[in-house]
């Protein structure tokens, strides 16, 4: 995983979500069915439980198991590239 | 009215509905096309051995084959669907939804729906059924309507997305896509009133997984509604079906879709899949209760319900 220099942490109660609200409500993490927190640096959504981040591409948040990649660490790590944004609704 | 016609000649070989009897017997092992090998028995004993079809494929590879195969045909998907099934597939997905009988501001789950086919006819339902008891205003209930559209395959998702435009739903709040596996489900535990999957769940793995993530996800109360292509059981219908089956339709895939293996594959899935009642035993293990099945031409496909009590 891309690592940058200067490492962007989420801020809490970030007001904008990569996906609609009806959406944000029933989605939990597939693997611990636990809440996923949409994390504003990297674009994905992170299930802290397991620790393993899930991308959103396209707007579709994509939650297949095998697709999602361990986090290193508890902090978030931001990526170089530009995140793919909510193009729905 | 043609379509009307249709209809009747789409259910005139249609069986009662039947509640769940007895334990059926084991399916009988489905009949081997005479140019192929004959799998060795210690295939099927193998526990991580699982079906691809009539190959004997380890189960980490299923799901592989099985993207790949709609990868290979998502574009060209509702064309064969039409020349397969003569344009049945659209009465199926009707009278699946019929069943489902949706209501404003349900909240469903349609999976391995990528195309939208069923979302949209539940949605365009619960318009016609809001307007209907509502006399066109839009009321609170109906903007609570959700249908998640959640399948496996990312170009199933984007054809669905792209029909979803075209139809002038982009602007709905009331349709989500999501890209995931319905053996593990992102859904929250009893969130859905209504659980539907169109002929989705002969390829997925391990079906009884499946069956137990669909009971989970739904409220009390919540429907489980399965439209698969089944096992045909009535004499001469059955011979030429099987004729149909691995003769025209493999070289129907090779000269529309561009794709005869994929079109095998198809094929021999649909004589791997447990039969009518073996299913609705397998429904009723993962907690459901009132089973039941509705075979549509004579059990080419079959509807089964049951229900979270």
């Amino acid at each position: 995983m891309r690592r940058t220099a200067s490492m962007l942490f989420s801020h809490a109660g970030a007001g904008h979500r990569g996906i609609p609200q009806a959406l944000a409500d029933v989605l939990v993490c597939p693997l611990s069915k636990k809440p996923l927190r949409y994390c504003e640096a990297s674009g994905c959504l992170v299930s802290e439980a397991v620790g393993v981040s899930f991308p959103i591409e396209d707007g579709i948040p994509c939650l297949v198991p095998k697709d999602g990649k361990l986090l290193e660490d508890n902090s978030e790590k931001s990526e170089q590239e530009p995140i793919p944004r909510d193009s729905s609704g | 009215m043609a379509l009307r016609a249709a209809r009747r000649l789409a259910f005139c070989s249609r069986q009662g509905r039947r509640l769940l009897p007895s334990p059926a017997p084991a399916p009988a092992p489905a009949p081997a096309p005479c140019n192929r090998k004959a799998v060795p028995a210690a295939a099927f004993l193998h526990s991580h051995a699982t079906s691809f079809g009539y190959k004997q494929v380890r189960e980490e590879e299923k799901s592989k084959l099985v993207g790949n195969v709609f990868s290979s045909v998502a574009s060209s998907y509702d064309l064969m669907n039409d020349l397969m099934s003569v344009g049945l597939h659209r009465l199926w997905k009707d009278r699946l939804v019929s069943k489902l009988n949706p209501f404003p501001g349900m909240k469903h789950l349609d999976v391995a729906g990528g195309t939208g086919d069923v979302a949209f006819r539940v949605l365009e339902r619960i318009k016609s059924v809001g307007h209907r008891a509502m006399q066109g205003t839009l009321t609170d209930t109906e903007e609570d309507t959700h249908i998640y559209v959640c399948d496996i395959n990312p170009n199933m998702l984007n054809v669905g997305k792209k029909r979803a435009a075209e139809r002038g739903y982009s602007g709905e709040h009331c349709l989500s896509w999501i890209q995931g596996d319905a053996e593990a489900l992102s859904f929250e535990d009893g969130s859905m009133d209504g659980y539907t999957i169109a002929f989705g769940i002969r390829n997925v793995t391990h079906i009884e997984k499946a069956l137990a993530e669909a009971y989970r996800v739904l409220k009390r109360g919540g429907r489980f509604l399965c439209l698969e292509l089944s096992h045909v059981d009535v004499p001469v219908f059955k011979e030429i079906y099987d004729v149909y089956s691995f003769s025209v339709v493999p070289t129907m895939g090779e000269l529309v879709a561009g794709d005869r293996q994929s079109y095998q594959y198809l094929v021999e899935s649909i004589r791997r899949f447990p039969n009518q009642e073996k299913f609705a035993q397998m429904i009723q293990e993962a907690g459901f209760q009132r089973v039941e099945y509705e075979n549509l031409v004579g059990g080419v496909v079959a509807i089964h319900s049951g229900l979270k009590l």
